[in-house]
């Protein structure tokens, strides 16, 4: 044992304070990232069909798209970098791709209007919750 | 004469030890750092010496990290954020009567079921956040607390020897109102 290990020891106090956070840590979902994911193809859909003159309509239709797809990257995001840890890459090597290309398309969504760049977004959504059902099936 | 010089030393010694440790347990309580909702001010095992006092007044309170007691009876660190009679919305951002604060020592965004708004602090009631606003329970979940509920105003780390310091308070700042200071994230 060496001298810090004793002081650190000796210092110790008998109390702990607790900078907590009692929200329930460690709970993964895809689902949010998937219903955001739908929810931008619909705005999407909903615009295209959209009368143009009809401004406040269009103008909730792109709040929502751009919330949603903002909401998609955040929430895969979170599972990638707190979920998913590099051993994992052995049962899901597209990993990094499928995240990758989820960031691109949702950014895409935000700056433009092509319900394609919405449609690819959903199925690669869709493709990275299968990702997460496979390895917390390994864990 | 000697022995009587020697005997009265060593008693005036341990008068003055007695003295000074219960000066120090009155008035300092240490604690060890768990969880980390204070990061990166404040980092799990750490050591701190929480001065047993009241908070400041005014303005002087912003900031300082205080410990207060849950309804279980546990500890808390927590950053004061809102103070007596002010309106404060905690989402996003932190809003202080309308202006938005910028604050460099927070890091996270509020969860959307964490949002809290407060119409006016009480006379005697102030709202505590964790730094770490994506992983903290606080104001935003119990609502503001009362001054006589802190039990001590974190003052000094001790431990590791790296990290060994006074604890300061930040200055409080708002973002410009064209929103050119605004925090970015």
């Amino acid at each position: 044992m060496n001298i810090s290990t004793l002081m650190q020891r000796a210092l110790r106090p008998s109390q702990k304070a607790y900078a907590h956070c009692d929200i329930p840590c460690g709970i993964y979902d895809p689902a949010t990232a998937q219903l955001g994911a739908e929810t931008v193809e619909k705005m999407m859909t909903l615009m295209a069909a959209a009368d143009a003159g009809n401004i406040n309509s269009m103008a909730r239709y792109i709040a929502i798209k751009e919330q949603h797809a903002e909401m998609v990257k955040h929430e895969v995001r979170i599972i990638w970098g707190d979920f998913m840890k590099p051993p994992d890459l052995a049962t899901a090597p597209e990993l990094h791709d499928v995240v990758w290309e989820i960031m691109r398309l949702g950014s895409a969504c935000r700056q433009g209007t092509d319900v394609a760049d919405a449609a690819a977004l959903r199925t690669k959504v869709d493709e990275f919750a299968d990702i997460f059902a496979k390895v917390k099936a390994t864990r | 004469m000697r022995f009587m010089t020697l005997v009265a030393a060593v008693v005036l010694f341990v008068a003055l030890a007695a003295f000074a440790t219960r000066w120090l347990r009155r008035t300092f309580a240490p604690v060890e750092v768990a969880g980390e909702s204070m990061t990166p001010a404040l980092l799990p095992g750490e050591y701190l010496l929480l001065r047993r006092d009241s908070l400041a007044d005014g303005e002087q309170a912003y900031g300082q990290i205080v410990a207060l007691r849950d309804r279980s009876g546990r500890l808390l660190l927590k950053r004061v954020v809102g103070l007596p009679g002010e309106s404060l919305r905690a989402g996003a951002d932190v809003q202080i009567n309308g202006r938005a604060l910028v604050e460099r020592y927070a890091h996270g965004v509020t969860p959307a079921a964490q949002y809290r708004g407060i119409d006016r602090l009480g006379p005697d009631e102030h709202f505590v956040l964790g730094d770490r606003r994506d992983a903290s329970t606080d104001s935003r979940n119990f609502g503001p607390v009362r001054a006589a509920s802190i039990e001590g105003v974190a003052a000094l780390r001790y431990w590791p020897p790296g990290r060994v310091g006074l604890l300061r308070r930040p200055r409080r700042e708002f973002a410009a109102v064209d929103g050119a200071d605004a925090p970015r994230r």
